[in-house]
């Protein structure tokens, strides 16, 4: 099956030397600007302090716990029909997290010292303490879970253990990253012991857009390139999958916005009203990024077109990093404690230099995901016994 | 060791933020930078439209959520030092996650676009690690504290002036610049405030003139709903923040 992976060819070549020469082009207008300006380069100001660049590492972290959580419905919950994606979603969500990590080590004030101070003073009590440890457990738990699974290991019971191991860090790692902003009761807009779940939720999308995405453009976007069980999976549970988890995605957001509307609370509500609602960009990216897929995935006959899934993964890719950049900025806007001298809600833009980030992070995506799809098999798939579901087949995998 | 903490008092300030210039002025703050800050509500319309102002450095707090935040405790609370926030520049990261959770908007990273041009930090680039190198400087720097002028990449914020605090004689119950052996020892903004509406003192000593304030006139904390308790109290009438309103549309 990996003869028709095109990555494998010139495409990947192509494709390979566009993405490292837009990773080094941005990366190197990102530390031309960072050297010479400092963090002057970005828009983020103290009023609003996190602005695209982490936007950015959280989609792309959650992307990544998205694959990590979709990988564990065959290796932990013996969805055995996604078999044909698993090695595919480890490397991904490794890749991804990877580029998440590199933006947003080029956000940080001061990211070397991060390496000494974080592990000597162990700050047991700031979330953001945990999203280092459980993102770094996450990172090494997809490496191994990734190098058991490359070895042959489908159905050992260490790589069973090492999947159950990789499925707590990952829920871990987004649960907690979602409390970094759901604990901030001054910032009313985020507060919410509910977001670990959205978080889930969401991951899970952008997940599987991802995941969509990157199988069709491995095989060219055609599907007869692809194994017959690759096939059934995307004729069958997948796209029933994405649907219905945009579906829940899109409850969330609605539950969300008819609680902050109705609150009095100015800084939930205004940003709701002034804020979101009142940007083009976030209506647009709500209706097209995110409505629209849903709508297209409703029917069977539309949400098994290639060119439907296809579609919909890249209009998801644009409405969840919307839905992230105006997540956090929203949480910002209503300026705290600023009197007269900020008397509107606050306007943030992302500089020439932040954006220069975004792009790096997915060059980076891109380039990992090529040499991933060259160097490695990640159409690999189990023995056939290991494939079919029932007790006899799982008797004949432990023979 | 003293508990320190400041009264406000805003019957009496007039809101000419002389204390402002001169924290930017001790502590070589950057334009922006404003670690002490006179904040300005308006509400109502003419003929009975209401001004307030409102005096603002950080509230050292006594439950204080930047500390709780901070990855690598940068940002502590020194009980030793009269309970003063501190942020330490050799460990901060710049993750900005304390400005994020501080509820008063009181902690700067002025590694920013700068308020003013011409930029002050092209005027007098820094040197020997400082963001910016002016020519005249508080010689006092401590970088465990974040006192003097900050490395690139680091978040400041007030210090109640530690720097001169730290030097009053133990046990002295207010430092009160009327008190000519005391004044050195006051911090910049309450010495300089000339309609002596600030003043700095032991919370913990019942004794004490702050204590006897806040007793006395109803002190209040700003935003007690936080929960946070803040070291810093406000007496007379307006000690509130109206609720956030945008400007009305056209
Ligand atoms: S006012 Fe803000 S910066 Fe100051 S101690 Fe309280 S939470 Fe921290
Ligand atoms: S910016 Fe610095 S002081 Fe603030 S939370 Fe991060 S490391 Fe701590």
């Amino acid at each position: 099956m990996n003869q028709e992976n095109i990555m494998k060819g010139p495409a990947g070549i192509g494709l390979l030397a566009i993405s490292a020469i837009v990773l080094l082009a941005s990366f190197g207008y990102a530390i031309a600007s960072l050297m010479s300006q400092g963090h002057a380069a970005f828009n983020a100001t103290s009023t609003v302090p996190w602005g695209q660049p982490i936007a950015t590492y959280l989609y792309f972290a959650l992307a990544s716990s998205g694959l990590g959580l979709i990988a564990s419905l065959p290796l932990v919950f013996g969805f055995r029909k996604f078999y044909p994606v698993v090695k595919r979603c480890i490397f991904l969500a490794f890749a991804i997290l990877i580029s998440g990590m590199a933006v947003l080590a080029l956000e940080l004030g001061n990211v070397f010292r991060m390496l000494w101070v974080i592990p000597l003073n162990l700050q047991i009590q700031s979330a953001m303490f945990w999203m280092g440890v459980f993102y770094l457990v996450d990172l090494l738990f997809l490496l191994w879970k990734f190098q058991k699974l490359d070895a042959g290991e489908w159905d050992s019971k260490t790589s069973k253990q090492v999947g159950i191991g990789s499925f707590l860090a990952v829920l871990l790692a987004s649960g907690n990253l979602a409390l970094i902003f759901g604990m901030m009761s001054m910032r009313p807009f985020w507060l919410d012991g509910l977001l670990p779940i959205y978080f889930y939720l969401t991951a899970v999308a952008s997940g599987l857009a991802a995941l969509v995405f990157f199988t069709y453009l491995a095989h060219g976007f055609s599907r007869d390139n692809m194994s017959a069980p690759l096939r059934n999976l995307l004729e069958g549970a997948l796209p029933k999958f994405f649907g219905a988890v945009l579906g829940g995605t899109l409850l969330f957001i609605a539950v969300r916005a008819i609680t902050g509307m109705y609150s009095n609370n100015p800084e939930i509500h205004l940003v709701w009203s002034e804020y979101l609602f009142a940007s083009p960009v976030y209506q647009a990216s709500l209706w097209l990024g995110i409505v629209l897929p849903f709508v297209l995935m409703l029917t069977g006959s539309m949400r098994n077109q290639a060119g439907t899934q296809i579609l919909v993964a890249v209009l998801v890719f644009g409405g969840l990093f919307a839905e992230r950049f105006f997540f956090v900025v929203g949480g910002q806007v209503i300026p705290l404690f600023k009197g007269t001298w900020e008397w509107d809600i606050l306007s943030y833009t992302p500089s020439a230099t932040e954006w220069s980030l975004t792009i790096m992070g997915s060059a980076l995506l891109f380039t990992l995901w090529v040499l991933g799809e060259r160097l490695l098999n990640l159409s690999a798939m189990p023995p056939s016994a290991v494939m079919q579901e029932g007790p006899a087949a799982e008797a004949a995998a432990h023979a | 060791m003293a508990k320190w903490g400041m009264v406000i008092d805003l019957d009496k300030c007039t809101g000419c933020q002389a204390c402002t210039t001169a924290c930017a002025m001790e502590n070589n703050t950057l334009p922006g930078e404003s670690w002490q800050d006179v904040l300005f509500y308006h509400q109502g319309k003419y003929p009975s439209a209401q001004m307030k102002w409102l005096p603002r450095p950080c509230m050292q707090c006594e439950n204080p959520s930047c500390v709780h935040v901070c990855p690598t405790r940068a940002t502590y609370k020194d009980m030793d030092a009269g309970g003063i926030v501190f942020v330490d520049w050799n460990k901060c990261i710049g993750c900005k996650y304390c400005m994020i959770a501080c509820p008063y908007g009181v902690r700067f990273y002025a590694d920013e676009k700068p308020l003013l041009e011409p930029d002050l930090r092209d005027i007098f680039p820094g040197s020997n690690g400082q963001l910016w190198s002016p020519p005249y400087q508080n010689p006092e720097q401590d970088w465990k504290r974040g006192i003097g002028i900050q490395p690139a990449g680091v978040v400041s914020k007030c210090t109640f002036c530690y720097h001169k605090v730290s030097k009053a004689p133990a046990g002295t119950p207010d430092l009160d610049e009327a008190i000519p052996e005391l004044k050195e020892y006051v911090p910049a903004c309450v010495r300089t405030c000339a309609p002596k509406a600030r003043f700095f003192g032991d919370l913990d000593n019942p004794e004490s003139q702050v204590n006897r304030l806040i007793g006395d006139k109803h002190g209040v904390r700003l935003k007690d709903h936080t929960g946070n308790k803040p070291q810093v109290y406000y007496l007379g009438a307006g000690a509130g923040v109206p609720a956030f309103e945008p400007k009305p549309r056209s």
